[in-house]
């Protein structure tokens, strides 16, 4: 299997994520190579202003991908995951669609030939690994006092239902676990985060963030891992405005990383803004 | 403006015609994370549609304040795409030169789809800078924040863009197109 990596235009600077998803590569030798040239996903705002384009946009990534020989795109975004996703629904549906995006393509002698599958970085980790590689890479028995609440957002599991139930998943939890993780049951997992109304409706997004912090909080977690950079943001710079204990917001691979024993200067860790020292029992 | 001409070209949209099997439950509404924002939640909205009063529709805030988070859609017990219909009514104000009240979300959404327009990438803190020009209040509150980032090494200062952005000038013809949601 060869996975094209889109990496998408938040990953550089989000929180440790690049550090982590790369010292994971190296520990589980994952063959993730970047996309060339690769172009963003058009997210939320495109498809909100015109189809046509956002088309265009996915169109040329499916069809670089493909040029570069890959068989699937791996993301580890939740937007660009849906965008893409929301993309070849609509070219399946309506076939004539890839016509008009290839009138496009075809100046930049490009094409687009098929649809590759588009999965996210989790689903990889969870159902790609061979169970025999993470015991070979996992050095001890991890003795940490993290108690983890999944974090899911909105646009990995809707609104395809791409991972079963679509508003209480379970993958992540159950792959935590498989690593000897603690994580807690709790019911914001896949409450919005505000995403990019975020920049001009800050007040108004509070609540959203004030909700979820608490729920994990009253469910005795002491630490949120997000699958999402708008997500991880959201939930770690939005907690400065709120008035309640910080509860660090970390991505799933830097709690994957800590859980195989990898040092946490390799991943990160200290991008977080609400630090990870801040892990206490301090409940609401 | 034409209500009933714009009630037809949403009702020639690929899902347009959706909102006649709505039941008016509310599930759509109740589900909202920001419904509480909004000129009319999404069963309103959809009455008004039906109603063929696309001004006020069009006018209003709701579509802009959709968060695209699916919740409605997955719970709409007529499997109603109502993400997928607030899509067409952003693109159909966009299309009529219709602006909300509130100019906010299609401001940052038209800042983000001309920088990749123009770049093929999106440098965040370009989009923060380019926005935070016509809305400065907003992001004034964000440079203590930016400290921060800085101070993490998150914040991209240098443009992002893939090789040769002329390459992707089929973007400005794609942008003078069009689709008609599908």
């Amino acid at each position: 299997m060869r996975y094209g990596f889109f990496p998408g235009c938040a990953y550089k600077t989000a929180a440790g994520y690049r550090e982590s998803v790369e010292a994971l590569n190296r520990a589980l030798a994952i063959q993730l190579v970047e996309i060339p040239d690769w172009n963003c996903c058009g997210a939320t705002a495109v498809f909100s202003i015109n189809s046509s384009v956002a088309l265009v946009l996915s169109g040329r990534l499916l069809a670089l991908a493909d040029l570069h020989g890959f068989d699937e795109i791996i993301t580890v975004c939740n937007a660009c995951y849906t965008t893409l996703r929301k993309a070849i629904h609509m070219m399946e549906h309506h076939p004539e669609l890839i016509t008009e995006i290839n009138k496009h393509l075809k100046t930049e002698t490009l094409q687009l030939k098929r649809l590759l599958p588009v999965r996210h970085y989790l689903d990889v980790l969870a159902n790609d690994i061979p169970e025999m590689r993470w015991r070979k890479v996992k050095q001890s028995k991890s003795d940490s006092d993290l108690r983890v609440a999944a974090y899911y957002g909105c646009q990995l599991t809707r609104p395809w239902k791409d991972q079963g139930q679509p508003e209480r998943p379970d993958v992540l939890e159950q792959f935590l676990e498989r690593l000897g993780v603690t994580v807690i049951e709790h019911s914001a997992k896949t409450l919005c985060c505000g995403a990019s109304h975020m920049i001009p409706y800050a007040k108004d997004c509070a609540p959203l963030v004030s909700r979820i912090i608490r729920e994990v909080r009253k469910k005795n977690g002491n630490i949120i891992a997000t699958i999402c950079p708008m997500c991880q943001f959201n939930l770690d710079a939005g907690q400065g405005r709120l008035n309640i204990p910080g509860t660090p917001i970390a991505f799933f691979t830097q709690i994957v990383g800590l859980a195989l024993g990898i040092d946490s200067k390799d991943l990160g860790i200290d991008k977080l803004l609400v630090p990870m020292y801040k892990i206490s029992d301090n409940k609401e | 403006m034409d209500d009933r001409r714009l009630q037809l070209k949403f009702y020639e949209t690929h899902d347009g015609k959706d909102v006649l099997k709505c039941i008016q439950c509310g599930t759509c509404s109740g589900s909202c994370p920001l419904s509480d924002k909004m000129d009319y939640a999404p069963r309103e909205l959809f009455a008004l549609i039906r109603d063929g009063e696309m001004e006020a529709v069009l006018r209003s805030n709701t579509q802009w304040y959709c968060v695209s988070c699916y919740q409605c859609m997955v719970r709409c017990p007529q499997e109603i795409p109502v993400t997928d219909l607030m899509y067409i009514l952003k693109q159909m104000a966009i299309e009529q030169g219709i602006s909300p009240k509130t100019a906010k979300m299609p401001d940052l959404y038209m800042t983000f789809y001309r920088e990749v327009l123009k770049k093929g990438r999106l440098t965040e803190a370009m989009l923060m800078i380019r926005y935070g020009m016509k809305h400065p209040t907003d992001t004034l509150s964000n440079a203590f924040l930016a400290v921060k980032l800085l101070k993490r090494r998150r914040l991209e200062i240098i443009p992002q863009s893939i090789k040769e952005p002329k390459r992707i000038s089929y973007l400005k013809s794609a942008d003078s197109e069009r689709t008609e949601t599908k």
